[in-house]
């Protein structure tokens, strides 16, 4: 449907290297209204970043593989696109923040032509036009229009995060996919980068993928919430349905290892073992070894996703309902 | 009244810099009681870490005393420091990505403080001992001949956990262990800390600037801002009442994960101001949204406010909430 920006279907991507494969993203669905903020959470090698850079195109080539799926922006199939078709699309109906500002910018090329030139790239318009535009751009992102002509040295690491954040936004993308922008901020200053990429969002109407392993960011900034588990989504749902009604065992257990403010915990609840290595995952849920609330028919065949409400989806056995008549 | 481990009097670290004095560490004061944790929350830049490392002599200090059982150890020789203090002082990194030879096997890894300290122990005994504090930390017995890139984040700050322990020291300085690790790994390692304190009796000074760890974990707390200690009180007593505005800032900058708070939330202008050559003012005063032209032409300092609730603020009267 035209309300839809994203959908992503059935989505598989394994890098393939000469040892192993890697199973890095494996059968992920979901969609993404106009001019919502969908939280992407999960931890360190649950494939968030490779499900961003495979909606980008940017995957790493010859090794990454897109094995199945499809990723369709406005309708249309991006993995049918050529090369140069791709490069069209990013930039400037997708853009992508990634995490770390200080590596993002180039260090020899000044901040007014590193914005320029995705301007220079997609409109048609004189170098002189497009430097206005980076002035603009800047002054919108909070910094003096006038400090264009700086290099990303003489910046502060907020700054520079700012001027990454002006680079995506120049040609006012549909699509904004933000990789852990603000990981690598002070609290502070997450604040303030929080603060404006929310009213730039609600100024812009633009959507936003936002990808982060901190709850509390996802909270103040999302309207729905995808939890990703080695390479699955494991639930699904709007911010409330998942925050105060989590349904799946990990989501449950990423709360409570998480130190509270409000509440004295004595001790922090443990999510035993590791996360399962995705090239070698198991053929039942990969969550089994560390889940709290298995049971012996769990090893039997891997989960599949499960509308429990409308709107949220969970990917565990007892939710399916064939799972207590005992056939499958 | 307690046992006091550890007293840090005006204790200052400068470093000379080509455009000045950088003010890393300024005049900070404070008291660690024996099996205690004492938090120190802080942006990047406040000193946190140049303050864990100037107690540790890996820094030596410019001016101020650090009285461990009442021996000063910032003034004496490094050498006496080493041979009679080291063994009892240890630390935590933050990195266990850094902190780590890659080319040296986990036992070799746990081996090594042990050795260094001990020279004239016998290698079986060396390795014995190793064993131990492996399998004290957690760490599988499979994993002694392991190399560090084999392994993932929270067992490598085992190994610095390990690492550190190995020496019995009393005290340990935790630079932000958890930092780097994901939140699962995280409550493993500050579940780990705590049995290792409640068994040992150890104390820890814990650096981070994740505010609900340190809510966890310690007993006091210390607010950083450019090298010098704002606020300083019981751990609950900064979240109940939280006096300094940067504190009240720091506290509201959290992103609270729960689907209904939404929170009015204080966001400061600018970024930290330099630490080098500080005018004698309020280093907050800049970003304070209350600031006064006394703020800006006088320092404030560190006054106890209510009992065991000190802060440097001219107007920390004003901020106090019953």
């Amino acid at each position: 449907m035209s309300e839809n920006i994203l959908e992503v279907k059935d989505l598989v991507i394994h890098y393939e290297t000469d040892e192993e494969v890697v199973e890095a993203v494996n059968d992920i669905t979901f969609t993404l209204k106009k001019g919502q903020v969908m939280g992407l959470v999960g931890e360190t090698g649950a494939g968030k970043t490779t499900t961003a850079l495979g909606i980008m195109g940017l995957l790493p080539s010859k090794v990454g593989h897109v094995i199945q799926g499809s990723i369709k922006l406005e309708g249309e199939d991006l993995l049918r696109k050529s090369p140069r078709e791709m490069r069209d699309v990013r930039g400037k109906r997708i853009s992508m923040i990634f995490q770390d500002p200080m590596t993002a910018l180039n260090p020899v090329k000044t901040v007014g032509d590193q914005i320029a030139e995705v301007v220079l790239l997609h409109n048609r318009c004189s170098k002189a036009e497009a430097l206005k535009r980076a002035q603009e751009m800047l002054a919108m992102v909070g910094i003096v229009p006038e400090r264009y002509k700086d290099y990303p040295h003489q910046f502060s690491g907020g700054m520079k995060q700012r001027i990454v954040i002006a680079i995506a936004l120049a040609c006012e993308p549909d699509l904004l996919i933000a990789d852990e922008p603000t990981t690598a901020l002070d609290v502070t200053i997450q604040a303030q980068i929080l603060d404006m990429m929310r009213k730039l969002q609600k100024d812009h109407g633009t959507s936003m993928i936002l990808i982060t392993h901190d709850l509390g960011v996802v909270a103040e900034m999302c309207e729905t919430v995808a939890v990703m588990y080695a390479g699955q989504l494991v639930e699904f749902g709007s911010l409330e349905e998942v925050f105060d009604n989590p349904k799946h065992p990990y989501t449950r257990a990423l709360y409570q290892s998480i130190p509270s403010l409000d509440k004295d915990v004595e001790r922090l609840h443990v999510i035993p073992g590791m996360v399962s290595d995705p090239s070698n995952l198991p053929p039942y849920c990969s969550f089994f070894e560390r889940c709290d609330e298995k049971c012996d028919r769990c090893r039997d065949f891997e989960p599949w996703a499960v509308e429990v409400d409308p709107g949220h989806v969970v990917r565990c056995l007892q939710y399916t309902p064939e799972w207590n008549g005992g056939e499958k | 009244m307690a046992e006091l481990l550890l007293e840090v009097k005006n204790l200052k670290k400068y470093f000379s810099t080509p455009r000045g004095m950088l003010h890393a560490v300024d005049n900070v004061t404070f008291n660690i009681e024996k099996g205690k944790t004492i938090g120190i929350v802080g942006e990047s830049g406040c000193g946190k870490s140049t303050l864990g490392k100037t107690l540790m002599r890996l820094h030596t200090a410019t001016s101020g005393q650090v009285l461990y059982k009442g021996a000063d150890i910032a003034a004496m020789p490094l050498k006496e420091f080493k041979q009679k203090y080291r063994s009892n002082i240890q630390m935590i990194f933050q990195d266990p990505y850094a902190s780590l030879d890659p080319r040296m096997s986990v036992l070799q890894l746990v081996e090594e403080p042990i050795r260094v300290q001990n020279p004239k122990m016998s290698k079986s005994e060396v390795t014995s001992q190793a064993k131990n504090m492996m399998e004290l930390v957690g760490l599988a017995k499979r994993l002694e001949g392991s190399y560090p890139h084999e392994l993932d984040g929270g067992r490598r700050q085992r190994i610095g956990i390990a690492r550190a322990l190995s020496l019995h020291p009393e005290f340990i300085v935790c630079d932000e262990p958890v930092s780097a690790l994901d939140v699962s790994i995280q409550a493993q390692i500050l579940n780990l800390l705590q049995d290792l304190q409640r068994d040992r009796g150890l104390t820890y000074m814990f650096i981070t600037h994740d505010m609900s760890v340190v809510k966890h974990i310690s007993d006091d707390i210390a607010v950083m801002y450019l090298g010098q200690m704002i606020e300083k009180c019981k751990a609950d007593e900064i979240f109940k009442h939280t006096i300094h505005p940067y504190s009240q800032a720091l506290l509201s900058a959290i992103p609270i994960p729960n689907a209904h708070v939404k929170h009015e939330r204080m966001v400061l202008k600018g970024e930290l101001t330099s630490p080098i050559n500080p005018k004698p003012c309020c280093r907050f005063a800049a970003r304070c949204p209350y600031a006064t032209d006394r703020c800006f032409g006088e320092e404030p300092v560190l006054r106890e406010l209510k009992p065991g609730h000190s802060v440097a603020c001219h107007f920390a009267e004003q901020f106090v909430k019953e």
